[in-house]
């Protein structure tokens, strides 16, 4: 099989992760998200908790300076590891799924690049949510908002155009209207149809 | 008056801009810089004379620009501060290309035998000397990187070296006119010497150093022994040599270092300006260095150099429309013609601001006001200006980004696995900063008064 990069971007909530694990599964190709986590503390020393806490995270501006392109955010520098790092395995000709890290505009140059967004509607959310992490309603709403906020500063500040703007991505689903299974299935055929399968 | 508001209003928005960070900090300040161009020379005051006066592209014409047998004051974009830096960077770029840097750092681990302590305290001094001629990013970018290398080879945590060696490098470029901008900044905008820096601010950075150096021996004495006791197999280490690329190119760096430092330890009497040293630095680089010369010029930091001219313009704009003419008033009033006040005023506030902004904007705003501070209460303005750029300069030490070279630093250490948050980098570095000022505060007391 040639080269496949299959990029997801989600909303919280939306069954984003285990579409793109589904996915990663059905192809045969290895996902980096967790993974990236652990790559990263295998590689520096760090713990996986350590990392976690910077993960995906915005940096905070008032107390964040850039010089040269080096920068005292613990956030940002983690986020350059990953971005090294899905960089590296695109350049080697690894195929493999990614999950969020503004990979949909960071290997954009990959012929290979299938770039996806999943959200869903508000109310299934918030049911997955409350599901998952055992919360009220209300709580799971607060905690969707507070997770996508995080998400939408982490990607409008590494890359340029907005993170859920349709045009960033090949396709956008909301996996509430064919369920997430239905959604899965939706996008296998998609994904094949591109590599000309 | 309307000129007055709108200066203020772009210098103020030119700092919030450059603490926010969404736009790279050289555009904005260019930005604001054609703003108070346009908007405060051109069309509240209408003023041509103040637009050619900032720009100030007459100075290159002048004999004094190049060779000053007399000091004298400049204003508007501080030509030479901006031709000295861009020397500077042609002429460290030179040295890094050449495997300079890890050369020195390898070398001095050699000859302590790699003892993790011995390292501690030669690399402190290291920071300190390197930061006095050259700027200390460059001298962080690759002390913190071989300290990170060493102590993977040697099993020590690498956090107290880096945090330490960031703290000295700031406290040497102080000590000289060349060792921090907003140094070359006051000494070119009142015609100070390198030896006025290194017999001032330079015995004050001596005293701190020696004191500094006591307190972080025993502030991270415990977290530096703690696993870096094993024995040392120095064949595993990476020789000292291998860091030199190219050693015709090596020599001819280090040649080129040396005569840098003569030319600006001597520039009182042979009287060549800072301006003259830098192109000849820069030209002479290049000039030895053949065909990778325009790599070397590729290399140059064009955005700080774009930074500084927009920075100029800016404070210009202030310093034409009087404000900063008030704001010295101001200072002059609080502190109601009590000399130790102002200067307490002077050096702490400086050290406040700049462990929180961008000392650069600071000192440059800073410098017309003490200039109006000394002719109106009558205070030597060289006392005035040693208390900036001791404030300016240590100041910058006491948080995470309060200079580039903590910058740079805690990035290298991040990098490499080991990120040091806020609470981590202040927690000694912080009281470090504030005895260090203490101590130039009563230095300058004495002395001075």
């Amino acid at each position: 099989m040639a080269q496949l990069i299959i990029s997801v971007g989600r909303e919280f909530g939306s069954g984003g992760r285990v579409i793109a694990e589904a996915l990663a599964k059905r192809f045969g190709i290895p996902i980096y998200d967790r993974h990236l986590i652990t790559e990263i503390a295998n590689k520096t020393g760090m713990t996986p908790e350590e990392i976690e806490k910077y993960n995906e995270a915005p940096k905070h501006h008032i107390v964040s300076r850039s010089v040269r392109g080096f920068s005292n955010s613990i956030e940002d520098n983690i986020a350059e590891m990953q971005f090294n790092f899905i960089e590296e395995r695109a350049k080697s000709g690894e195929s493999f799924v990614v999950v969020g890290r503004c990979s949909e505009s960071k290997l954009k140059v990959y012929p290979a690049l299938v770039s996806l967004f999943v959200l869903a509607d508000m109310d299934a959310k918030i049911k997955r949510v409350m599901e998952i992490y055992d919360l009220s309603e209300s709580d799971a709403k607060e905690f969707i908002t507070k997770k996508d906020k995080k998400r939408k500063r982490y990607h409008n500040y590494h890359a340029n155009g907005s993170w859920g703007d349709s045009r960033l991505y090949d396709l956008s689903i909301n996996s509430t209207r064919l369920g997430i299974d239905g959604t899965i299935d939706f996008l296998e055929k998609y994904v094949r149809a591109r590599i000309g399968e | 008056m309307t000129a007055q508001i709108f200066a203020v209003i772009i210098f103020a928005g030119m700092f919030i801009m450059i603490v926010l960070d969404k736009i790279e900090r050289h555009w904005v300040t260019l930005g604001s810089g054609v703003l108070t161009l346009a908007v405060v020379f051109g069309i509240c005051m209408r003023s041509g004379e103040a637009i050619w006066n900032t720009l100030a592209l007459k100075d290159f014409a002048t004999k004094e620009f190049w060779y000053q047998v007399t000091e004298s004051e400049s204003s508007g974009i501080n030509w030479s501060t901006i031709i000295f830096i861009a020397g500077m960077m042609v002429m460290v770029e030179g040295m890094a290309k050449a495997g300079f840097f890890r050369w020195l750092c390898m070398r001095i681990a050699y000859l302590v035998k790699c003892r993790t302590m011995a390292i501690f305290i030669t690399f402190m001094l290291m920071s300190a000397v390197l930061s006095m001629f050259i700027d200390s990013i460059t001298v962080i970018m690759f002390l913190a990187a071989v300290t990170i290398e060493l102590a993977q080879l040697l099993k020590f945590n690498p956090v107290p070296m880096i945090l330490s060696e960031i703290f000295c490098a700031n406290l040497g470029g102080s000590a000289t006119m060349c060792g921090d901008p907003p140094n070359i900044i006051v000494g070119t905008s009142l015609g100070l010497s390198f030896f006025d820096f290194l017999t001032n601010t330079g015995l004050i950075a001596g005293i701190s150093l020696a004191v500094s150096m006591v307190f972080l021996y025993f502030a991270f004495r415990k977290e530096i022994v703690a696993g870096g006791n094993a024995p040392v197999d120095m064949s595993k280490l990476p020789k000292p040599s291998e860091a030199i690329t190219n050693k015709k190119d090596f020599i001819v760096s280090s040649l080129i270092f040396a005569c840098a430092v003569v030319l600006l330890v001597t520039h009182a009497t042979t009287h060549l300006t800072v301006a003259t040293i830098g192109l000849f630095i820069a030209a002479i680089t290049l000039l030895t260095a053949g065909k990778d010369a325009l790599k070397l010029l590729k290399k140059v930091d064009y955005k700080t150099l774009i930074f500084f001219v927009g920075l100029f313009i800016v404070v210009s704009g202030l310093e034409e429309t009087g404000i900063l003419k008030l704001i010295a008033n101001f200072i002059g009033d609080i502190s109601g013609g009590n000399v130790y006040l102002m200067i307490a005023i002077i050096l702490w506030i400086s050290a406040i601001a700049s462990a929180f902004v961008d000392n650069i904007p600071f000192a440059a705003t800073m410098v017309p006001v003490i200039q109006s501070l000394s002719a109106s209460a009558g205070v030597p303005i060289n006392t005035l200006a040693w208390s900036l750029s001791i404030g300016t300069d240590i100041g910058g030490s006491a948080t995470p980004i309060g200079a580039s070279a903590n910058v740079v630093g805690t990035s290298v250490a991040a990098k490499n696995g080991y990120p040091i948050s806020w609470g981590r980098y202040c927690k000694k570095i912080a009281p470090a900063t504030v005895i260090v000022l203490a101590i130039s505060t009563v230095y300058i007391f004495v002395r001075y008064l």
